[in-house]
């Protein structure tokens, strides 16, 4: 998903759009719905800073900073209090490790099976054919969830189907499946020592079942900001805006891209 | 066929010493001299395994070693080893296996069924062995099985193995207790090597030759020492990107005059850029260890990727197989194979004295620690190469460790509160994820998005530390 925040002293807009292979003109479509919605126009905006895998095809970008810096810094604006960061994305997944001062000290980053990130549950819930904002609820539902043996989300979908045909409820189907990606986030972020207050942000912190999963393995609450999949980009704007904030009172230049939508093709 | 189709042709590392970029054109003349003695007919050749501290016996017998890691690491690093890994594979062998022996098998399958060295082989290709010598020793389990998984291809070619242990690592126990029992053992076995290499050669060892090579090498290790001791300056003159090709004099050409020279040569050049306070980089910032893991050898351009964000590494564990001689107290004796075991087994329980006096720690860690401290270090990269369990599988052990015992005098931060905190300055690591030579395992675009992850914490820790 390609999310974009208009920050000035609290959000004034944000918009979460889809990511597809032509990301240069995705960002100029997203950027625009987002101009409208706040009612500006683009030389208004001041200082742009973009994250993400996507982060260098962001042609109006004026600085890159990646994702792991600008959850910290969005995250930390929402709870001061929070130490330990986890992010489930439908592309990766990563552990976030900040001290007091809201700094990041440490990241860990699955980015190398699908198994470890929220495309586990997206694939699963195609294959039960339940939509994808459905399946956290149902596996609340969940008396006995089944033990998801496969660790690769190929085979975990076989296992699945099997288990269906044998009449396994979906609700015990859905928690193990749950249970099977907090366990390997868990396994994942426990190198970085878990602290409270533990945040959950991205995608996965839309599914109540993975909330209560990663809550029971990690034996702490777990927190979810009120719109998590635009957190990234709300740290993003802030860090934009200290930048400016700095600049200006230091009476330094700040260096932007000219405010022009390009027709980027890049397929 | 599939393994026929090579990979596109890697982007040279910029290296930082002059030293490290001779290094090249050093492994090319090494490997074309085993087909030229291969031809020529008058030295044996035998297939065998670094750090085994038998390079000496070799070189005083004239037998020519054939590196088959090394070989393997060619490949890697010239993006050319998927078609001999793909050999192996369909041999039946599992690519979760070490994939520097899948790529040394599938090359040697393929060689002995054409009779003649694969098409475009690198740098000419692998010579076929009069012998070969594994080594069932703790470093690698390959290293004893390898070999063996050859042979059906070559049955005609002898194994030698030799066994090399040293006590492991016990807190309350003094490995000097049994340390006489374990040189008894590692004398026998480099006395065994030595009569099956006289049976081979039909010649019978120098011990003079012998015991000046075992003296060449004892002061090379120190020269090493002295000279990697030197990348404690700040900025660092040389990064771990150039030790991965200054490991070529360390691990392949021990025992030769042209390896003390390439370090009396190195240390020159490193002093002479420490006095222009010359770096690896322009602007150093942080300064990183290479704490554990082969590297990815058809990567190791992300090494200049680090660098261009002022990324330098002082030092890192892999690789630097020696350790300071002077420090180890070995016992005096005149006999060098004698003198080779002692040397075994004070390498491998060098840190063993100094991980006992701090509680918890272990010599893994140790050394880590120790590297911490000497070369002022910000952070620890490590690799978790997937096929490679023996090196890589406790690293994260190792951090998890480091982490609870390396706490250094606590830092004062001011908290969103506002209130001032105590918290311990945290040491940040990276773990890089792919392999040493299987190139499908790896993605620039997420190992260089990881390492911008990584730069941006160290700049931010270290605001925290100017704030």
């Amino acid at each position: 998903m390609t999310k974009v925040v208009i920050l000035k002293e609290e959000i004034i807009a944000s918009v979460v759009g889809p990511t597809g292979p032509e990301q240069r003109r995705l960002a100029n479509k997203v950027m625009e719905e987002t101009l409208r919605k706040a009612s500006l126009s683009f030389p208004q905006i001041t200082y742009i800073v973009s994250t993400g895998y996507g982060r260098i095809n962001v042609p109006f970008s004026d600085r890159q900073v990646t994702e792991v810096t600008c959850h910290a810094r969005g995250i930390v604006h929402l709870f001061s209090g929070a130490r330990t960061i986890i992010d489930i994305g439908g592309q990766d997944s990563k552990g976030i490790k900040i001290d007091a001062s809201g700094k990041v000290v440490d990241f860990v980053m699955n980015d190398k099976c699908a198994a470890g990130s929220g495309r586990f549950i997206e694939v699963i819930a195609d294959t039960l054919g339940i939509p994808l904002d459905q399946v956290g609820a149902l596996s609340l539902q969940s008396s006995h969830p089944v033990k998801i043996s496969n660790i690769c989300t190929i085979w975990a979908q076989q296992e699945v189907v099997s288990s269906l045909a044998e009449g396994v409820p979906v609700a015990d189907l859905l928690a193990g499946i749950h249970y099977s990606l907090a366990d390997r986030i868990v396994r994942m972020v426990s190198r970085l020592r878990v602290e409270d207050l533990v945040i959950l942000t991205g995608g996965g912190a839309k599914n109540k079942g993975l909330i209560k999963a990663l809550s029971e393995q990690l034996n702490r609450s777990v927190l979810v900001p009120p719109n998590p999949l635009i957190t990234g980009a709300l740290g993003a704007a802030l860090i934009g805006k200290e930048m400016v904030e700095k600049a200006r009172k230091n009476k330094t230049p700040i260096e932007t891209r000219e405010r022009v939508f390009k027709e980027v093709e890049i397929l | 066929m599939a393994e026929e189709q090579k990979e596109a042709k890697p982007k040279k590392r910029m290296t930082a010493t002059k030293a490290a970029a001779s290094i090249g054109p050093m492994v090319k003349e090494f490997i074309t001299g085993t087909l030229q003695a291969r031809a020529e007919g008058k030295q044996k050749l035998a297939y065998t395994f670094i750090v085994c501290h038998h390079e000496e016996i070799f070189r005083a017998m004239d037998v020519v070693p054939i590196w088959t890691e090394n070989f393997a690491g060619i490949c890697g690093a010239k993006r050319d080893a998927e078609r001999f890994l793909q050999r192996a594979e369909s041999l039946g062998l599992s690519r979760s296996l070490c994939t520097y022996a899948l790529c040394g098998i599938g090359f040697d399958q393929w060689r002995e069924e054409l009779g003649q060295m694969p098409p475009d082989a690198p740098w000419g290709g692998m010579v076929k062995p009069d012998f070969m010598i594994s080594s069932g020793q703790i470093l690698c389990d390959p290293r004893s099985k390898w070999y063996q998984a050859s042979q059906q291809f070559m049955p005609d070619v002898p194994i030698y193995n030799i066994d090399l242990p040293y006590p492991l690592f016990q807190r309350d126990q003094d490995h000097r207790e049994v340390l006489g029992y374990y040189h008894r053992y590692i004398v026998k076995q480099l006395r065994g090597l030595v009569a099956f290499l006289e049976e081979q050669t039909k010649k019978k060892m120098d011990y003079d030759r012998l015991r000046e090579l075992v003296d060449l090498s004892d002061r090379t290790w120190n020269l090493i020492e002295e000279t990697y001791d030197l990348r404690k300056a700040i900025p660092c003159p040389m990064g771990t990107g150039d030790a991965m090709n200054t490991m070529v004099p360390i691990n392949f050409m021990m025992a030769t005059q042209k390896a003390y020279d390439f370090f009396v040569e190195l240390k020159k050049e490193l002093e002479e850029k420490i006095a222009r306070g010359e770096g690896e980089v322009e602007n150093e910032k942080y300064r990183l260890m290479w704490g554990g893991g082969l590297p990815s050898w058809f990567a190791l351009t992300d090494f200049n990727y680090f660098n261009s964000k002022g990324a330098s590494f002082p030092v890192e564990t892999t690789y630097r197989m020696v350790a300071p001689l002077k420090e180890m107290d070995l016992p005096e004796t005149k006999d060098p194979i004698e003198h080779l075991a002692w040397r075994w087994l004070g390498y491998w329980t060098f840190w063993y004295d100094k991980a006992r006096k701090r509680p918890g720690s272990e010599p893994d860690v140790e050394r880590l620690i120790n590297r911490i401290e000497e070369y002022k270090i910000d952070g620890v990269v490590m690799h978790e190469a997937f096929s490679c369990r023996t090196w890589h599988v406790g690293l994260i052990w190792q951090l998890h460790q480091l982490a609870k015992i390396y706490k250094p005098i606590p830092v004062y931060v001011v908290g969103k509160d506002g209130k001032k905190e105590k918290v311990y300055r945290e040491l940040p690591s990276l773990i890089l994820e792919s392999d040493i030579i299987d190139i499908t395992s790896y993605s620039e675009v997420d190992t260089r998005n990881k390492i911008d992850a990584f730069i941006e914490t160290l700049e931010s820790i270290r605001m925290n530390r100017a704030a």
